[in-house]
C-alpha cells in the first residue's frame, strides 16, 4: 500500500495558486527528491501532505487514512510524517534530550522512562549523545539539525519529509546532515525531500520530482533525469544550482536568476 | 527651613500603615490584571471570534480613559448604577485590576505574537495538539519575553495606586495628604513619602530582574 497518495491536490493562497492539480504517490521505501526553483510550490507540498496546510481541493492520504475522512483527525495524519525545517525550529526552551522526548511523551503518550529511552537512542543514532544536555542555543547549525531529526524520528512517523534542511547551514556543516539522512535512506526510511544538494539527490535519491510553477514537470529515476535532462526548463535549472558541476557544492541560486 | 526628623519618626506609623494598604492594593490590582490580561491577550492573540471584540472594547475603554475617571466612576457611579455598597479599597483594586489588565492584555498579545510560528508548526507536525503546544512551547517561551514588559507595568501600577486618596483610600498618598495637614510641615512629609514609593518600586524592580535573570529571552 502507498504511504503518500495526492490526488488532484490545489493549493491557493488568497487569489493565487500555488500548487495546481499534483498527483502524487509514495511508496514505502522511496527517497524522493523534489527540485525546483524558488516559489515552485515545494514547500507548500510539503506543508500539506505533512497537513500543516488545509487543500483548496483534491485528496490526501498518509498510511491509508484520508484527510477529512470521517474517524481520521488531522493529529492522527500528522503524527505518521516526520517533518524537518530549514530553519530547524527546536523549541528553543528545551534542552536537545527534551526536544525529542516532547513528542513521544505529549502526542504517542509514552512514559517518561521510555521517552528519555526513545530520545537518547535517536540521539545516539545522528551522534549527539554528549550533547543531550544543550540548549539548541549552545549547538551549531548542523547539530541543531540533527536534534531536529532525531526529533521528528521519535514519534515514529511513517514518511519523513525534509524541507530544505540544510540551505540555512554553513557548507562545512551539511554533510554531517546529509550523512545523518543518507544513513535513514540506507535503512529504509520512506523520504521526501526537497533540496538542492544535486550531489546527495544523484547519490541518495530513488526517485528525482522536477517542479515549476506549482506542476510536478518530471518525475523519474536520477539515473535517467539527471544525466540528459528531458526539457530546457530543467537542463537551466540544473544549470543554475550547479547540478552538472561533479564539485556542486549545492549552494541555492540567487533569487530572482 | 530645616528638616525636622522629629516629624518623620512620629508620622511613621500611619505611614508604614498607608504603605501596607498600597502594597495590598497593587498586589490585587496586578494579581487579578494579571488574570485577565492572560485571559485577555490569548483571546486577541488566537483570534476568537465574537469574545474579541469584547476584549477590543474593553481595552480600547481603558486605555482611552484616565484612570482617575475610571477610579471615580467605580466608586461612585458604579455603585450607583448597580444599587451596591462597595468599600474604597475594594474599589481600588477593581480599578487597578480593570486598569493594568488592559494594559496587560497588550504586553501578552504581543509576546504570543512574537513567538516564532515554525515553532506551533514543529509542535503540530509532531502530533501536539494546539492546548499542549500553548502549554509546552508557545506559552513558557511568551512568559519569558513579557516579563520586561510587566515589571514596567507592574510599576506603573504601584505608582497609579496614589491616586486612590480621590476616593478616600487611606493609602500611602493620602496618608500624607492628611498628614500634611495635621503637621504643617510638607517637606517633611512628601519626602518621607517619596522615599517609601521608591523603595517599594526599587524592590519590585529587582525582583522582575531577578526572574528575568533565571528566565531569559530565548
Ligand atoms: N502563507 C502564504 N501566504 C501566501 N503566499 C504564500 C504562502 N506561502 C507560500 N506562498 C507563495 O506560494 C508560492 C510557493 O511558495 P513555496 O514556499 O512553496 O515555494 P518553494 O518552492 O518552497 O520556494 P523556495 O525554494 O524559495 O523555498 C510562492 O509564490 C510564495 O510566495
Ligand atoms: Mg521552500
Amino acid at each position: 500500500m502507498s504511504l503518500i497518495q495526492c490526488r488532484g491536490l490545489t493549493k491557493d493562497f488568497g487569489g493565487t495558486r500555488v500548487l495546481t492539480d499534483i498527483d502524487l504517490t509514495v511508496e514505502p521505501g522511496e527517497v524522493v527528491v523534489i527540485v525546483g526553483p524558488s516559489g515552485s510550490g515545494k514547500s507548500t507540498l510539503l506543508r500539506c501532505i505533512s497537513v500543516l496546510e488545509p487543500l483548496t481541493s483534491g485528496t490526501l492520504e498518509v498510511d491509508g487514512q484520508r484527510l477529512g475522512a470521517p474517524g481520521v483527525s488531522k493529529r492522527d495524519m500528522r503524527r505518521e510524517t516526520g517533518m524537518v525545517f530549514q530553519q530547524f525550529n527546536l523549541f528553543p526552551h528545551m534542552t536537545a534530550r527534551e526536544n525529542v522526548t516532547i513528542g513521544p511523551r505529549k502526542a504517542r503518550g509514552v512514559s517518561r522512562r521510555e521517552a528519555r529511552r526513545i530520545a537518547d537512542r535517536l540521539l545516539e543514532r545522528v551522534g549527539l549523545t554528549d550533547r543531550a544536555d544543550h540548549l539548541p542555543g549552545e549547538l551549531s547549525g548542523g547539530q541543531q539539525q540533527r536534534v531536529a531529526i532525531a526529533r521528528a524520528l521519535a514519534v515514529n512517523p511513517k514518511v519523513m519529509l525534509f524541507d530544505e534542511p540544510t540551505s540555512a547551514l554553513d557548507p562545512e556543516l551539511r554533510g554531517e546532515v546529509l550523512q545523518v539522512m543518507q544513513g535513514l535512506a540506507k535503512e529504509g526510511m520512506t523520504m521526501l525531500i526537497v533540496t538542492h544538494e544535486m550531489r546527495f539527490a544523484a547519490e541518495a535519491a530513488t526517485r528525482l520530482i522536477f517542479m515549476d510553477e506549482g506542476r510536478i514537470v518530471h518525475d523519474g529515476p536520477p539515473g535517467r533525469l539527471l544525466p540528459e535532462p528531458p526539457s530546457e526548463r530543467f537542463r537551466q535549472f540544473l544549470g543554475d544550482v550547479g547540478g552538472k558541476d561533479p564539485s556542486g557544492t549545492g549552494e541555492k541560486p540567487p533569487p530572482g536568476r | 527651613m530645616e528638616f525636622r526628623w522629629e516629624v518623620v519618626w512620629n508620622a511613621m506609623p500611619q505611614m508604614v500603615a498607608g504603605a501596607q494598604l498600597t502594597a495590598q492594593i497593587t498586589l490585587l490590582g496586578i494579581g487579578g490584571g494579571m488574570l485577565i490580561g492572560i485571559l485577555c491577550g490569548l483571546i486577541l492573540a488566537f483570534r476568537i471570534p465574537i469574545v474579541r471584540w469584547l476584549v477590543f472594547g474593553y481595552v480600547s475603554l481603558i486605555r482611552g480613559t484616565p484612570i482617575v475617571v475610571q477610579a471615580m466612576f467605580i466608586y461612585f457611579a458604579l455603585p450607583m448604577a448597580l444599587d451596591i455598597a462597595l468599600s474604597g479599597f475594594a474599589a481600588a483594586s477593581l480599578c487597578l485590576a480593570l486598569n493594568a489588565g488592559a494594559y496587560i492584555t497588550e504586553i501578552v498579545r504581543g509576546s504570543v505574537l512574537s513567538i516564532d510560528p515554525g515553532l506551533t508548526d514543529a509542535g503540530l507536525a509532531l502530533g501536539l495538539s494546539y492546548p499542549q503546544i500553548l502549554l509546552t512551547i508557545v506559552g513558557p517561551l511568551a512568559l519569558r519575553r513579557s516579563v520586561p514588559p510587566l515589571g514596567n507595568q507592574f510599576i506603573i501600577s504601584l505608582k497609579d495606586s496614589a491616586l486612590f486618596l480621590v476616593i478616600g483610600v487611606a493609602e500611602l498618598a493620602q496618608r500624607g495628604e492628611q498628614l500634611t495637614a495635621q503637621t504643617g510641615r510638607a517637606l517633611e512629609i512628601w519626602t518621607a513619602v517619596a522615599v517609601f514609593y521608591l523603595i517599594m518600586t526599587f524592590s519590585l524592580a529587582m525582583i522582575m530582574r531577578l526572574i528575568e535573570r533565571r528566565m531569559p529571552i530565548l
